[in-house]
């Protein structure tokens, strides 16, 4: 499996993938400092109240980010040798079908995962050490509390890395990338809108039950891959 | 000489249209096979079903002797192949490519990847990236690919589609290379008897998903033969007089005014003189070649033979 993942990763090449996660980094921490410094020092009523409701912020924004960013990585995975029909090469290779499969999706939610979480650790890390200058959020910022926001980073995550793959099902009845990028955004805008400190992915259950819904529809999907006429 | 692919009864449905219909087919080690049929005849098909591709509605396929079940994959090591259009990851450069397939098969050699891409003499843009190929130099690259890992079975859908002539020809002499030199088997289809023709050992015509004929050419060119074209005014009295006067028996009538007579001893002089004699008018009379084309020609349209015995007007 290690083999196919690494193939993988030859053909779309790496270097690309991990460009894309640290311009996604940069992009999120510009736009939370933005938040920060703009909304937050002048008014009256201040985005980021407490710490608990930063940290869930910047966590909602980056689980958002990388679900779409799973989208684009599924579309050039899997709709794209579809599309472009090298999947009739990969298919005539000695490999069973499932494990060619079951490769790119591990790179997919293995990426989605590691991302959000290394995004969290990265960006959190940030705004505490801004917030230290600063002072603008106050309120105590105890070790039981980033180890409460860790754990649920880590359940987040899961839930996040097993739902960015739902687009797919749908993306792969019309080999569309364009249906796999909008029904990515529609996902993210149903679970994580984020209203008045809440958004449906709070319910821990929810984006975890999604997630399961992902992972079994995906296999469903392609349980009976080796049969299914291709080209 | 051992079979390399058989199938029996092999039948292939899409939405209930029968795309191709109770194949029998035989290949055997060694040999060039050229698969003739028009366009849509259901040559590709028929390649991607031996490949796994598509899975047959019906019928058996057996490779390299063994019964291919559904999920059989070992088989495909021993097998290179070009399907369709040439299709690769095109931001790879050539060499990438092909090393890629060589890790995919489990077949990882340098040394035939640069020997692959000398014989296709594609050797020199080998660091390019496929997008900057032309559609010819992608199918020599697909020919590279199918044969770098150097297969036993070699399954070829229109190999030469975009070669200039020199390309082309280039092929023809690397195909029976392969076959001579590396003990390939190699089924190559096309649309154009001419290129079946000039490389083929056995020709299998499909037609509207059935294989109507399968045979070697060296029988084909045996049974081509001359035959003598009449023409004249009055078609019944010629019939009359060749099967009566002549005694040439087998002739066909081509159309209103014309006859062919086949396998006679008699010279065209004593033909149009016996003809004159009893009264036949000649418009004109030729010794003629009965063509390859003629003969698959008459095949794919339900004749079968070229050779029946079909009296004038009788």
């Amino acid at each position: 499996m290690w083999h196919l993942i690494r193939l993988e990763l030859k053909k779309g090449r790496l270097t690309g993938y991990i460009w894309g996660s640290l311009i996604a980094y940069g992009v999120i921490a510009s736009l939370l400092m933005l938040i920060y410094f703009v909304e937050g020092i002048e008014g009256a009523d201040p985005v980021f109240q407490s710490y608990p409701d930063m940290l869930f912020l910047i966590d909602v924004l980056i689980r958002a980010t990388f679900i779409i960013y799973a989208s684009v990585l599924l579309s050039k995975l899997m709709i794209n040798e579809f599309r472009d029909k090298t999947i009739g090469l990969l298919f005539a290779y000695p490999i069973n079908r499932k494990k060619l499969i079951a490769a790119k999706l591990l790179i997919v939610f293995t990426w989605t995962f590691l991302n959000v979480i290394i995004a969290n650790l990265l960006i959190d890390a940030l705004l505490i050490l801004v917030n230290s200058q600063t002072g603008y959020v106050t309120g105590p910022l105890t070790g039981e509390l980033l180890m409460e926001h860790g754990i649920n980073v880590l359940m987040q995550a899961f839930g996040a890395a097993g739902m960015s793959l739902l687009p797919l099902v749908l993306g792969m009845r019309k080999k569309s990338v364009s249906a796999t990028i909008a029904s990515s955004i529609f996902i993210v805008m149903i679970v994580c809108s984020h209203n008045l400190g809440f958004s449906l992915s709070s319910i821990i259950a929810i984006p975890l039950s999604l997630a399961a819904l992902g992972i079994f529809l995906t296999y469903l999907s392609f349980r009976n891959i080796h049969q299914m006429d291709v080209g | 000489m051992t079979d390399i692919i058989r199938t029996r009864l092999l039948t292939k449905s899409f939405q209930s249209t029968e795309v191709v219909s109770q194949v029998n087919m035989t290949v055997k080690r060694g040999e060039i096979y050229g698969f003739l049929g028009p366009n849509g005849a259901g040559k590709s098909t028929l390649m991607k079903m031996l490949l796994g591709l598509v899975q047959p509605t019906s019928g058996e396929i057996e490779l390299f002797g063994e019964r291919i079940q559904p999920g059989s994959i070992e088989f495909l090591k021993r097998i290179g192949h070009l399907i369709e259009t040439p299709v690769f990851y095109d931001k790879l450069t050539a060499e990438q490519n092909l090393e890629l397939h060589g890790e995919y098969m489990g077949y990882y050699d340098k040394q035939a990847v640069r020997e692959s891409l000398q014989l296709v003499q594609l050797l020199g843009v080998e660091n390019k990236p496929v997008h900057q190929f032309s559609l010819g130099m992608k199918q020599r690259l697909a020919i590279a690919r199918a044969i770098s890992t150097k297969p036993e079975l070699l399954l070829l859908d229109e190999p030469i589609n975009g070669l200039d002539p020199e390309g082309i020809q280039d092929m023809r002499s690397l195909f029976r290379r392969l076959r001579d030199e590396w003990g390939m088997t190699i089924l190559i289809s096309s649309h154009l008897l001419s290129e079946i023709e000039l490389v083929a050992d056995t020709v299998g015509v499909i037609h509207s998903g059935r294989l109507v004929r399968e045979v070697s050419l060296e029988t084909v060119r045996q049974s081509t033969t001359d035959y003598v074209e009449i023409m004249t005014s009055n078609i019944k009295q010629a019939a009359f007089v060749l099967e009566e006067k002549l005694g040439a028996r087998r002739f066909r009538q081509i159309n209103s005014n014309t006859l062919r007579v086949y396998g006679t001893d008699l010279s065209e002089e004593a033909l149009s003189k016996g003809l004159i004699m009893n009264d036949v008018p000649i418009l004109s009379l030729n010794r003629r070649h009965h063509s390859l084309e003629e003969y698959f020609f008459d095949i794919v349209k339900g004749g079968g033979g070229h050779v029946a015995s079909d009296q004038a007007g009788a």
